[in-house]
């Protein structure tokens, strides 16, 4: 099956969340080299950020642990973290990838026992946690990462606390004079898998994120929610710690908005719905108010909606709010029209939870791939050397990134094999 | 293709598609998705009988008569919260005038009444005649609209202002004062006439 010309049927797949994870052990389980790729510290992505999963509201722990499991067995799998694309070049079967490496300060002979922690003294921010609390500067990404490494954030390197945390290391695992570097790999086909960042909400000024206290997104809900989160899985309003008892969820925060994210993320109306779960659980007389345009819980999701719907203390607002203001107790207030009713409403609350919409990871373009008008990128059939899975291809949710994956990896065969389309695989 | 305006008629099924054809920004009214952000941002809304997201509801439902004859259209301040943020780009604020104009043409009672509109026409009165507003004929010909004994109570209960704006030089005494080339203004209008005249 395979023809001339293909230097290197090794599969590149570039993000290493629950997307980009699935496509390389599903390529490597069938018996091709893959090499993966992640910028961050630790695979698992945003899957390993939430708190639970819809629809059954399960832990990410369980889909997480499985695929680190097939990735350790499987020698045909090459993990490489906090290294990213810089450029690629070449063809199908022949792509020349630079790649670039941040420096971990941590070499791989690191047993995770904590002594570096312990010894350090200043704090970073918490990207796990979206920045909303602080870790030591010798930190563990999270309690599941993969690799289980700890890394040394850049501002202690050069100093004497540097010092003292390598010091602190019996087994000389920290390595303060690592630099990045940049290199070259041969492969095949590329798959992205790239996945999403958060809408930034700082940009939907009428909400005011960052000016009205207590005005969170839906991705911060995900940590006040989740047992490893700056609350301890106890959802607390951030301004004094408060329980809340009355609660906005704001759908299309930024979404199907031609001045914002012109698409529908497809995820958010089951994450809010998510959300008024995790608040009912927690508190019994918590009432939860859900602002929507319409409700888009597709498919088999349908039943989680009703699920919630059944909730009478859960309501539901047809209204797209124009503003959220600072009531005269210093909360948030909801303002808008009610689009059943007609009634001009200004409602306070406790907290207000921005549901965000996921925005591609790689808007400016990936190299050498082909991106859609919203800034994703084109999954192309397995004629095209180059493809994408997950979110990198477009709004998805967790079984529908492990099946869009899962293509990608046919796609990436069909790619480094020489298969011009799908119809000669038989 | 132009469905024409059927002033008699309550119901119009054709009312929407004249809509998105012939007025000012309704070929974007098409995309309004019905979220509501338009009358929730407007400083006015709850004083509108319908607000800009019902009413182009009531556009698509034929409701011309209830359309053409609602406040909504002539209580639009121009503030432009709706256009600024309004999810589809719709430009309200156009639309809204431009339905204005049309019950005008088409000769509503409403559009004669409404008091925004009896200030519009004041207004306007004024701007093409001598290219700026003054405030003693707007007001005059506005309260006078209402008829001869409302509109000198309405003047009686604003002496008081029209004295103190007088007084602070707010609103002068003697002949309305001009641009200059007056002509220049007068060609301007003429053209804005003809070219509406051609597409609409
Ligand atoms: C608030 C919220 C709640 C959600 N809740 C649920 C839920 O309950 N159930 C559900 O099914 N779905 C949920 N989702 C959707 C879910 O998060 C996504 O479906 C999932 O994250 C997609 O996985 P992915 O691998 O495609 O992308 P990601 O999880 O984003 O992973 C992409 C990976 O690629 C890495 N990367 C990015 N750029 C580069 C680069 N240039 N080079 C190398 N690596 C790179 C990133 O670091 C990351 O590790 C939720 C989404 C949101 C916003």
């Amino acid at each position: 099956m395979t023809s001339e010309g293909l230097r290197s049927q090794t599969i590149l797949v570039v993000g290493g969340g629950i997307g980009g994870m699935t496509t390389a052990v599903e390529a490597a389980e069938a018996g091709y080299d893959v090499i993966l790729l992640e910028k961050s510290a630790t695979l698992g992505g945003r899957v390993a950020q939430l708190s639970r999963y819809f629809p059954k509201l399960c832990h990410p722990t369980c889909g997480l642990e499985i695929n680190f499991q097939r990735i350790k067995k499987n020698r045909r799998i090459k993990v490489m973290t906090m290294t990213s694309v810089a450029g690629v070049e070449g063809t199908r079967g022949d792509y020349s990838v630079t790649v670039t490496t941040t420096p971990r300060h941590v070499k791989a002979n690191c047993t995770a026992c904590g002594d570096c922690g312990r010894a350090a003294e200043s704090m970073v921010p918490s990207p796990f946690n979206y920045g909303m609390d602080t870790v030591k500067a010798a930190y563990l990404p999270h309690e599941m990462a993969f690799p289980q490494f700890y890394v040394v954030d850049p501002s202690v390197v050069g100093t004497p606390e540097g010092e003292k945390i390598a010091a602190a290391c019996k087994i000389g695992a920290v390595d303060l004079a690592a630099k990045p570097e940049t290199f070259q790999l041969t492969v095949g086909a590329i798959v992205w898998a790239t996945g999403w960042q958060p809408y930034d909400p700082a940009k939907i000024t009428t909400y005011g994120h960052g000016r009205v206290p207590n005005v969170i997104t839906n991705v911060e809900m995900e940590r006040l929610a989740a047992h490893d989160g700056p609350t301890h899985g106890k959802i607390l309003r951030p301004s004094d710690g408060k329980e809340p008892k009355k609660v906005a969820l704001i759908q299309c925060a930024g979404s199907r908005d031609n001045n914002h994210l012109a698409y529908c993320s497809r995820i958010c109306c089951l994450a809010s719905m998510k959300h008024a779960a995790y608040l009912r659980e927690q508190y019994a007389d918590a009432e939860v108010d859900i602002y929507y345009i319409d409700i888009r819980a597709h498919d088999k999701l349908e039943a989680f909606y009703r699920k919630i719907k059944a909730d009478p203390q859960v309501n539901w607002i047809k209204s797209k709010p124009s503003r959220i203001e600072v009531a005269e107790d210093g909360g948030p207030m909801v303002c808008g029209e009610n689009t059943l009713t007609r009634e001009i409403y200004a409602k306070s609350y406790d907290l207000v939870v921005l549901a965000t919409g996921m925005q591609s990871s790689v808007k400016a373009g990936a190299p050498a791939a082909e991106m859609d008008d919203y800034g994703f990128v084109v999954p192309h059939d397995g004629s095209a050397g180059i493809g994408s899975a997950g979110v990198a291809s477009g709004p998805l949710d967790v079984s529908m990134t492990v099946q869009s994956a899962t293509a990608a990896a046919l796609r990436a065969i069909q790619a480094v094999s020489g298969v011009r389309n799908a119809s000669e695989v038989s | 293709m132009n469905a024409a305006p059927t002033p008699t008629r309550k119901y119009d099924l054709s009312f929407a598609r004249y809509v998105y054809q012939n007025i000012d920004g309704g070929d974007r009214m098409a995309k309004c998705m019905q979220c509501g952000t338009c009358s929730g941002s407007c400083p006015l809304g709850d004083q509108m009988d319908y607000g800009p997201r019902k009413l182009f509801m009531m556009i698509r439902a034929g409701m011309k008569e209830a359309v053409l004859t609602s406040n909504t259209i002539w209580n639009c301040v121009s503030c432009y919260n709706c256009v600024v943020r309004c999810p589809r780009k719709v430009p309200v604020t156009y639309i809204l005038h431009d339905l204005a104009t049309l019950a005008v043409k088409e000769g509503y009672e409403q559009a004669k009444t409404a008091i925004n509109a009896r200030f519009a026409k004041a207004f306007w009165w004024s701007a093409a005649r001598w290219g700026r507003t003054d405030e003693r004929l707007v007001t005059a010909i506005y309260y006078f609209s209402f008829g001869l004994s409302q509109g000198m109570k309405m003047s009686l209960a604003n002496l008081k202002i029209a004295q103190a704006m007088v007084k602070t030089k707010r609103m002068h005494l003697g002949m309305p004062h001009k641009i200059k080339n007056g002509g220049d203004l007068k060609a301007i209008l003429a053209k804005a006439a003809e070219i509406q005249a051609r597409d609409h």
